[in-house]
């Protein structure tokens, strides 16, 4: 079924390549450069799925899975973070934010989708 | 891939002078923690865009220069002379890497090891090294694992899942975890209800169950746990090892299961454990005996058939016989719920669970492809366009869509009809198209395709579409409008369907025999279908017809007014709003406001004469049809129903807004409502707009 799937990183070939894997799996795919920019997908429209990187100019993904999970409409939706190996700090303060996974990059496009089928479907 | 690397090499040479521009900067003031949390921020964003792709090199130097980096952002390793130095420097090797597309020659290869070395003295990262080696390992496990897997002989393990209360503010859907172990190999899993609390205490944004998962499957432990990776923290899970063979493949074991492991209780695993040795014992013994009926059934497999031929009587019998089994249903669970018996309510939610599952296995029997009456419109499409002497390519999309039988038998005809007007009147002849600049060969499309709880099929063709102007003359010649009417392009072209229309200037051998298609349209609400028609003139026209999936059992909403039952289709139900009495009764202009919008509203009880036991407060049933809402009043609204639908006796055939009758469980009658009709004949704009229509006959005439 096709979900509507967010994903902000302020890498643009990052970006291109997790929509086009998505979209390739038939999802419909909502990109942004920051934390800043992903909070226009998030007024009210049906959102399935948060993919974030961490580190981004303006507002990071800590910031931003914090200010998701603090609107109503979003509370229970499933956050993905895009972390490396070598982060195991940051991903404990990720999840203490409130993200439901993480994915490891680099990904092959098999790895990213089995993480997205973990936390929605 | 490409297109995407070419994209990040351009990205990342912005960053590499992003990061020598932010670099010369940290120069100056080298305490900044937000210049150094940029550099980091971008020596991050390099080494995740080049080891997504390959830049296998320019990766493992940035992570290395990353590590220092990171190192400096918490506090652990100070700036200092060399370390700028040899950052600028690499970053000067980075800029090599880039132009050279992550290839070194002799040279570049050797200030390559140089700078790492470098680095590493500088990180001395030891940790780094583990977690290199250790990926190693993991990738050998991933490649001998063996993807096809012997379930006889997987052993079997005993999961208990226990999430922790919060576990949804993480986003975290446990169910998925469940089934994701489903994937892994044979899986069988018991949902436990015992911390759930009293619905009075309940929070809904907790989560109180649990699951004990018996899972037989070749992967490790580790792999296992792998799919709770995520909820580590949330969620407490254990694994025990029971058998070494698949249980669940034993019959006598998932049999004892189910009254073993008890939904309100944690099971004891060395209980468990001790079920399974007897289970093992008993088994086998009996495994001898098996093998034998093993090879008997399978030999019996082999000469199985794979279809079988039944009459349609004999379907139309089972048919009947579901529908009558669905009201009888109807009455069990209605006596259940009257009757304080939690064996007896389970037992009828089980009858409703199997009666609905007979019920859509039925129908689906009684389903069969649109394409079986195909042949014959391509054989229509051949001769007539041989007759007339027109070129017609017949293309037929989506005829595997699957229609009740009872439809597409009452469909044949008025497909007819459409497509020998389309041959007849719609296609031009080879010369006229050429000269229209058409291609020489007109073409039909069909497409037949699923939207929701209905069927659409479409008649498109690229002949010379419809006139409405002629239309219009044609209505004012014959009276049904004047010339000051004003219709919209639609309203126009619905005319065509009114008795006694037909548009062919030349009565031909084929058709326009005064068979209009109002005949079409009639035909095709016999079977609760809708016709729509576009056109434009020069380009083609389009019939689309709507269709129910099925006739005779549908999902309905149930209302009460007063002590009669009614039911209406779920199809067309949008919302149900209460309102007060007040409100309905003095609707102004017969319009009330739900959800912020003015929409129409129609009084049933008023329709309906019924005037005893006004109720306070109405429920109104938004109803959509046709992208027209309208409000419904009722006194209440019930709940779902299946409404097996009965036709209704011959002396009540000339009324309209009702499409037959149901038997409720409690054996009284609920009238099964036509939202489109009741639209047509209570709502005032529609029938201001028909009166208008009809006066202006009236005078002409």
């Amino acid at each position: 079924m096709e979900k509507t799937i967010v994903i902000v990183d302020d890498s643009e070939s990052i970006r291109e390549v997790v929509g086009f894997t998505l979209k390739n799996a038939g999802h419909k795919v909502l990109s942004a450069v920051d934390g800043k920019d992903a909070l226009k997908f998030f007024g009210g429209d049906k959102v399935d799925l948060l993919v974030t990187d961490l580190h981004m100019p303006e507002m990071n993904g800590i910031e931003l899975i914090k200010e998701i999970r603090s609107k109503d409409n979003y509370k229970f939706i499933p956050i993905l973070f895009l972390t490396t190996e070598s982060q195991q700090v940051k991903k404990m303060e990720a999840k203490q934010a409130g993200a439901t996974g993480w994915i490891v990059k680099p990904f092959v496009p098999e790895k990213l989708l089995a993480a997205i089928s973990k936390v929605v479907r | 891939m490409e297109q995407f690397k070419k994209k990040f090499l351009e990205e990342a040479s912005d960053l590499i002078n992003s990061l020598e521009d932010v670099l010369l900067k940290l120069d100056e003031d080298p305490n900044d923690a937000q210049i150094i949390e940029e550099i980091f921020r971008v020596m991050h964003s390099l080494k995740g865009g080049s080891s997504m792709f390959g830049f296998e090199k320019m990766d493992g130097f940035t992570h290395e220069l990353e590590t220092v980096y990171d190192l400096i952002r918490i506090g652990s390793l100070e700036i200092n002379r060399e370390i700028m130095d040899i950052t600028l420097a690499a970053v000067d090797h980075l800029k090599v890497l880039l132009e050279n597309g992550d290839e070194l020659d002799e040279r570049g290869r050797k200030n390559h090891q140089v700078l790492l070395e470098r680095i590493r003295k500088i990180t001395n990262s030891k940790e780094i090294q583990e977690e290199k080696t250790n990926q190693g390992e993991d990738k050998d496990r991933e490649l001998t694992e063996d993807k096809s897997r012997l379930l006889e002989s997987a052993p079997t393990y005993f999961i208990t899942v226990k999430p922790h209360e919060e576990i949804f503010n993480n986003g975290t859907n446990p169910l998925l975890l469940i089934d994701e172990l489903h994937t892994l190999g044979h899986c069988k899993a018991f949902v436990k209800q015992h911390k759930l609390p009293l619905f009075d205490e309940l929070d809904a944004e907790s989560c109180y169950l649990e699951w004990e998962v018996f899972l037989s499957t070749d992967q490790s432990t580790d792999d296992i746990m792998d799919v709770f990776i995520f909820v580590e923290d949330v969620c407490e899970v254990n694994i025990h090892k029971i058998a070494r063979e698949n249980l669940l493949a034993i019959t006598s074991f998932t049999s004892e299961l189910v009254n073993f492991i008890k939904t309100d209780k944690e099971t004891d695993v060395e209980a468990l454990k001790s079920l399974v040795e007897d289970v093992q014992n008993q088994n086998q013994e009996e495994d001898a005996e098996q093998i034998r009926l093993k090879d008997l059934s399978s030999q019996k497999q082999k000469a199985n058939i794979s279809n079988i031929r039944v009459s349609s009587d004999k379907l139309d019998d089972l048919m009947n016989l579901v529908s009558e089994l669905v009201t009888t249903q109807a009455s069990l669970s209605l006596y259940a719920e009257t009757h304080q018996s939690p064996e007896l309510a389970s037992i009828a939610e089980n009858i409703e669970k199997i009666s609905r599952q007979l019920r859509d296995n039925t129908f689906e029997i009684c389903l069969i492809p649109i394409e079986t009456i195909m042949i014959r419109f391509k054989r229509l499409v051949r001769d007539l366009s041989n007759e007339l002497d027109k070129e017609i390519q017949f293309i037929a999309e989506g005829t595997e869509t699957e229609l009740d039988k009872s439809i597409i038998e009452g469909l044949t005809d008025p497909l007819m009809h459409i497509f020998r007007n389309a041959i007849d009147h719609g296609i031009e002849s080879a010369e006229e198209r050429l000269q229209k600049g058409k291609p020489r060969q007109g073409r039909i499309v069909l497409k037949a395709y699923y939207s929701g709880t209905h069927v659409f099929l479409q008649i498109k063709d690229d002949g010379k579409g419809i006139d409405v102007e002629k239309i219009r003359q044609k209505a004012i010649n014959r009276g049904f409008i004047t010339p000051e009417t004003q219709l919209s392009y639609k309203e126009l072209l619905n005319l065509v369907f009114l008795p006694g229309f037909s548009t062919a200037a030349m009565v031909t051998e084929l058709s326009g025999r005064g068979v209009g298609l109002d005949v079409v349209v009639k035909k095709i609400s016999d079977i609760r279908g809708d016709v729509e028609i576009e056109s434009q003139l020069g380009v083609g026209t389009t019939i689309t017809i709507k269709l129910p999936l099925t006739l005779s059992i549908i999902d309905g909403l149930l209302v009460k007014i007063d002590h009669t039952h009614f039911v209406l289709p779920l199809s067309s139900v949008d919302k149900c709003f209460e309102a007060s009495n007040y409100d309905v009764q003095n609707a102004f202009n017969n319009k009330i406001v739900l959800d912020g919008k003015q929409v129409p509203l129609v009084h049933l009880r008023k329709e309906f004469d019924i005037n005893e036991n006004n109720p306070d407060l109405h429920q109104v049933v938004q109803v959509n049809y046709d992208d027209y809402k309208i409000g419904l009043s009722v006194d209440s609204v019930i709940g779902e129903y299946q409404a097996v639908l009965k036709p209704l006796g011959r002396m009540f055939k000339k009324q309209e807004i009702i499409s037959g009758a149901t038997i409720l469980g409690d054996g009284t009658i609920a009238l099964v409502l036509d939202p489109a009709k009741i639209i047509s004949t209570f709502d005032r704009e529609t029938i201001m707009k028909r009166e208008q229509l009809k006066q202006t006959t009236d005078v002409d005439t």
